[in-house]
């Protein structure tokens, strides 16, 4: 049988797992090979049981119960689900009013699929940097991007925290444009008491299956706070004939999933405070930043680096970030860079081919600009002095397996001696001069 | 197909614990891919999430866009609508630029058949929503250069994000509208069931 079962169990961690020579210095890994494997999502019997019977209801209504008790929980006013979380932004954006040729402004570091949804409606994206704390964009850059041919605003919930929905809605106000969440990796991530996709005139989530919520392989969700803006999006798909429609297998995994969503979300939130307690004492590494009056969903967890407080303060931080990097892959720890350039300098948005002949960007010239890595500060900086988490918070994860990430943590801060030799000597491109990563 | 053969397909993905078409260890989209293939005799497939991203991929398959002309099959009114949306011009003279084949359930006994009628085509686009397992569908390709145009459109330019995240100034099809138009592994599998049960082997 092919199943995703474990064939053996972590050891529990023990204290000398911090003080044994580096994995990459030919000591013994903190989690040992063939033990790596981090499983998701949880496929338990419910969610075996729910999807056969499902096979006995109309698909329609498997998708449609799907939607409406994933909408209640998320306390939005109108649902629509759809094939992926791009579709949901493009459907989003359309109706919160969204036409061809508008301008809408997003962040410069998100995943590429908040911009190409742009794209997909028809209108320009026009990126706007993010904020050094939150990883979010920055309501005053927003501002600043906005022209008398923007129509929305489309904030992203990077790696699950909300962002300044209070700032950016006043901007939004002010210039009278809507507020478009990409709630794509905030699942149960709250504002000021508020589920994230509530909060816009709109928002679009993805529900693929590598999500805190996931559904049976690839789906998303739209959400509208108005019924107008709901049947706009309806009357849209039919009047271009888009199917976008998401399956009833994919709808029938996530309605038992969506009964369990809780629970993951204690676990995940524990885990991810056990790590920050953690790297706190590390000097070199620090926790995600949560400001008053959010939750932060963790889909993803953005470690900083701070090489100053280790002695290590003369050397670049993107090389001491890039050898940091090599000695928690070779402890066992899947550490990423999860992107490594800003979204307006990906191939796309610089070719701006569009859906060929540079449509939808020849609608308006003035806003397809030609940009540089450094109009973007803020992210450049984050790309060059941070690593992540993904799947690595998320439930399953044992107790043994988080301690040992943490010791893993622990290990590489207290050899400064080992990361300055290994930096020595060797070339560290920034991270935006590479090919450009997705992901 | 009966619901025995889809609570068995369903009940074996899900026990292998990969539902994720991005995942390195799924085995159900290539298997499709490659009974696909087989019946069709086609040497290319990709594989999307519904026919409107076939008819998508087939166009950027054949480098079809935005501004551009195609001579298109007989299509239901709602695929004219969406190449309408594209900007593709729909003209009604010559010969087709791709083929168009949405089986039902009764048909996939004479699936290889039926697709027999579609050679010389430069691209197939197969609708399998029929089937029941939801939106659906397959583009069937000869030319690899066409297979690797429509395979990065429906997943970010990546090309295969099973292996590979990166996106470098000379791969072709990058430098414009990118979709997420993946197929989930669980329907891939109860397509495959259902093709395979009732006999479209060859």
């Amino acid at each position: 049988m092919n199943t995703d079962f474990p064939k053996a169990p972590l050891p529990l961690p023990r204290a000398e797992d911090v003080t044994e020579e580096l994995a990459a210095l030919e000591g013994p890994p903190v989690i040992p090979a063939g033990l790596r494997r981090t499983l998701f999502p949880v496929i338990t019997k419910e969610d075996v049981f729910k999807m056969l019977l499902s096979t006995r209801v109309d698909p329609a209504k498997v998708v449609a119960d799907f939607a409406e008790a994933y909408r209640e929980y998320v306390g939005a006013a109108h649902a629509l689900p759809t094939a992926s979380g791009t579709s949901s932004l493009h459907l989003a954006l359309v109706g919160a009013g969204v036409r061809p040729g508008d301008e809408v402004v997003v962040p410069a570091f998100t995943f590429i699929a908040t911009a190409q949804a742009v794209v997909a409606a028809g209108a320009i994206p026009v990126f706007a940097d993010i904020e050094p704390d939150t990883y979010c964009l920055d309501p005053a850059a927003a501002e600043r991007a906005v022209t008398e041919r923007t129509r929305a605003i489309m904030p992203v919930h990077v790696h699950g925290l909300p962002a300044d929905l209070t700032a950016l809605r006043a901007v939004a106000d002010r210039h009278g444009l809507a507020l478009v969440e990409d709630a794509s990796h905030a699942h149960s991530a709250t504002f000021d008491g508020r589920v994230a996709g509530s909060l816009g005139d709109a928002a679009g989530q993805s529900l693929m299956a590598d999500k805190n919520f996931p559904v049976g392989g690839e789906g998303g969700i739209a959400f509208f706070a108005t019924a107008d803006a709901h049947a706009r999006a309806v009357e849209y798909l039919e009047r271009h004939g888009i199917d976008y429609g998401m399956s009833w297998i994919v709808a029938a995994f996530g309605a038992s999933q969506l009964e369990r969503l809780p629970y993951y979300d204690e676990i995940r939130a524990r885990n991810a405070a056990r790590l920050a307690e953690v790297l706190g004492e590390t000097g070199l590494f620090s926790a995600p930043h949560v400001p008053e009056g959010r939750t932060h969903a963790y889909n993803m967890y953005r470690i900083g680096l701070h090489p100053d407080a280790v002695g290590l303060g003369d050397l670049p931080v993107h090389a001491v970030k890039e050898v940091v990097h090599e000695l928690l892959v070779a402890e066992g720890v899947p550490a990423r860079e999860w992107q490594n350039t800003p979204i307006p300098c990906h191939i796309p948005f610089r070719r701006r081919e569009g859906f060929g002949g540079g449509y939808p960007f020849s609608l308006n010239p003035a806003a397809a600009r030609d940009y540089a890595p450094e109009d973007f500060p803020v992210t450049l900086s984050m790309l060059s002095s941070t690593l992540v988490l993904c799947r690595e918070l998320r439930s399953p994860v044992e107790y043994e397996r988080l301690e040992r990430y943490g010791h893993a943590f622990a290990k590489v801060a207290r050899r400064p001696d080992a990361i300055r030799k290994l930096v020595g000597g060797r070339e560290f491109p920034l991270p935006h001069a590479k090919a450009a990563r997705l992901g | 197909m009966d619901h025995f053969d889809t609570a068995i397909a369903l009940s074996r993905v899900l026990t292998s614990g990969v539902i994720m078409s991005i995942e390195r260890n799924d085995r159900e989209l290539p298997a499709l891919e490659r009974l696909l293939r087989k019946v069709s005799g086609r040497t290319q497939v990709v594989l999307v999430n519904s026919a409107t991203a076939g008819l998508h991929s087939a166009l950027a398959g054949l480098r079809l866009g935005h501004g551009d002309e195609v001579v298109a099959p007989a299509l239901p009114d709602a695929h004219r609508r969406f190449l309408d949306w594209l900007g593709v011009r729909v003209r009604e003279d010559g010969t087709p630029a791709f083929a168009y084949v949405s089986p039902t359930p009764a048909d996939v006994d004479r699936l290889g058949p039926l697709l027999t009628t579609t050679a010389g085509a430069p691209a197939v686009v197969l609708d399998l929503t029929g089937l029941g397992f939801g939106p659906a569908a397959a583009v069937l390709f000869d030319d690899e250069d066409a297979w690797r145009r429509a395979e990065r459109l429906k997943i970010f330019g990546t090309f295969d994000l099973r292996t590979m995240w990166t996106q470098a100034e000379t791969d072709e099809g990058v430098g414009g509208v990118q979709f997420n138009y993946r197929l989930s592994p669980l329907v891939a599998a109860c397509v495959r069931m259902a093709l395979t049960t009732q006999g479209a082997r060859a």
